[in-house]
């Protein structure tokens, strides 16, 4: 990138940033949201068996994909509240800079989520649970918040311009999201789940990360025209 | 002149595939050898393949038509590709419904989670659901060029969502999956490609006919603006 | 017939049915089309005997105001 957009993007990087650190409004819903479901995930599935540890991995992405909605959802919104979205549009800004200044914004948000998220859900759902789970699970969270943050930045900055787009905007991103829910629960599985088969794990990473790439092709391809011209 | 060819196309295709879909039909019954595996219940095969790749085949032509529509604007495109989506919408439905009937015949329940194919048919039934929401949440310009993106992004998310579930589904059970139709014999082969071709034709000639259709009600529009507009 | 045949006519079942369905719903908007169309050439028909009747009126009016 030339440095010129290098330095737009991290201008608007650092912006996202700096606003959701003074109100933290985004996180606290996030985190909080992420928690009530895995209560609900527990009582809804959990009173039935004594031993969740088989259903952990997909426990804790499902709970992830529906707080990526949340993330998602925020996704210029609090610029067109403050009307700020035209100015963005109407200033020589590329528009590939505003794409990836929304994915990074997103998977930072997962990232902090996560922080809170995965502990928990060793925590409350597997059996016997070792540290060193957390590090293979890390990257887990690294490629699918990536390809979260590429789906996301995409639809959501369509979503962001219509009717109804709080009820548009799952509808729209849940069934896209479906394979990053698949391969990252099957990933955190064979981690948790005491089989720790290195050849699953790294088949689900490689297919997280191919997502990431055909979907970033996509949105590379497609997002300029999400904006009126 | 040009009203009478563009109602003969339609006419034309649908005929030669009626005939086609008669034809397969025979031969899948009457001519086509039984599965020593799978018994009579492997016939379902034929169509509901069929009717799948057909499907698939409209979601990539909405696919490519939306990108066409981002490059050069023209309304026609995006009638193209909104068509193609109902298609194969409506496509997808059947290849649920038919391969739930086929996963009773063979598993005894009334749908399997293991097999690839359905379940991404499944997906491709939401997938393509939200598509029309979409268009129904913009208008104008904005609509059909949303549309498009999305359209492309869907027929991305196709093939993912397939290989997702196919690698899941052989972590579980690693055993060796056997493409059904990849090693049929020819005498099964021919009427499968009967089957196919007259599926595929079906499909084009709703896909006119829902051109056309849509078509007339924007002409129709037209007419019943300037009345209104006139004293 | 044994139940693999049943399940197998099902499935055809369906495709038919779902066939027919779509005639039906083509069948359907094509006559609301065709009623539209009536409708507006309805219209066009009263606007233009208004207009006839509208320049018949003005020579009268015309002749009128000269005598």
């Amino acid at each position: 990138m030339k440095p010129r957009a290098a330095r737009q993007l991290r201008a608007l990087v650092l912006k996202d940033l700096r606003l959701e650190l003074r109100t933290r409004q985004t996180l606290l819903a996030m985190a909080l949201f992420a928690l009530a479901v895995m209560l609900i995930f527990e009582f809804a599935v959990g009173s039935r068996t004594d031993d969740l540890t088989p259903f952990a991995g997909g426990v804790l992405w499902a709970t992830l994909a529906l707080t990526a909605v949340l993330a998602v959802g925020r996704t210029w919104v609090p610029e067109r509240e403050q009307r700020v979205l035209d100015g963005l549009l109407v200033a020589p800004v590329p528009r590939l800079a505003l794409l990836v200044s929304r994915i990074i914004a997103i998977a930072c948000y997962m990232a902090v989520v996560e922080l809170l998220a995965v502990p928990l859900a060793l925590l409350l759902f597997v059996e016997s649970p070792h540290l060193g789970d957390v590090g293979w699970v890390v990257l887990v969270c690294l490629l699918a918040d990536l390809g979260i943050g590429v789906v996301g930045a995409l639809l959501a900055s369509m979503a962001v311009f219509t009717r109804a787009r709080d009820l548009l905007l799952p509808v729209l991103f849940l069934p896209s999201l479906l394979p990053v829910v698949i391969a990252a629960a099957g990933a955190t599985h064979a981690v948790t789940a005491g089989s720790n088969d290195l050849s699953e794990y790294r088949g689900y990473c490689t297919f997280l990360a191919v997502y990431a790439v055909i979907f970033g092709l996509v949105a590379y391809a497609t997002y300029e025209f999400v904006f009126d011209d | 002149m040009t009203e009478a060819r563009s109602t003969r196309v339609p006419a034309v295709v649908g005929t030669l595939s009626a005939a086609l879909t008669v034809l397969a039909a025979c031969g899948v019954f009457l001519v086509a050898p039984e599965d020593t595996d799978q018994g009579i219940i492997q016939k379902i095969f034929y169509f509901h393949v069929s009717i799948a790749i057909a499907s698939l085949v409209a979601f990539a032509l909405a696919g490519v038509a939306g990108a066409l529509y981002l490059r050069t604007r023209d309304e026609k495109h995006d009638e193209l590709s909104s068509a193609a989506v109902g298609v194969g919408l409506g496509l997808a439905v059947l290849v649920v419904l038919t391969g739930s009937i086929w996963a009773r015949a063979s598993w005894g329940t009334w749908w399997v989670w293991n097999d690839p194919r359905l379940v991404t048919f499944l997906i491709v039934l939401l997938l393509y659901g939200a598509y029309f929401m979409l268009r129904s949440s913009a208008d104008g310009e904005r609509r059909m060029r949303y549309s498009a993106i999305y359209a492309i992004a869907g027929f991305a998310s196709v093939p993912l969502s397939f290989y997702s579930v196919r690698v899941a589904e052989s972590f579980v059970h690693p055993v060796v999956f056997t493409q059904n139709g990849a090693d049929m014999p020819g005498s099964m082969l021919v009427w499968y490609v009967v089957a196919q071709v007259a599926v595929l034709g079906i499909a084009l000639t709703a896909l006119l006919l829902q051109l056309s259709q849509r078509r007339a009600e924007k002409a129709l529009m037209r007419i019943k603006l300037r009345l209104q507009a006139e004293p | 017939m044994d139940s693999g045949t049943a399940y197998v006519v099902a499935a055809h079942a369906v495709i038919v049915a779902a066939l027919l369905l779509y005639v039906v719903a083509v069948a359907l908007r094509t006559a609301r089309l065709a009623r539209e169309a009536e409708l507006l050439a309805r219209l066009v028909d009263e606007a233009q005997t208004r207009r006839e009747a509208a320049s018949a009126a003005e020579p009268v009016a015309a002749a009128r105001v000269d005598a």
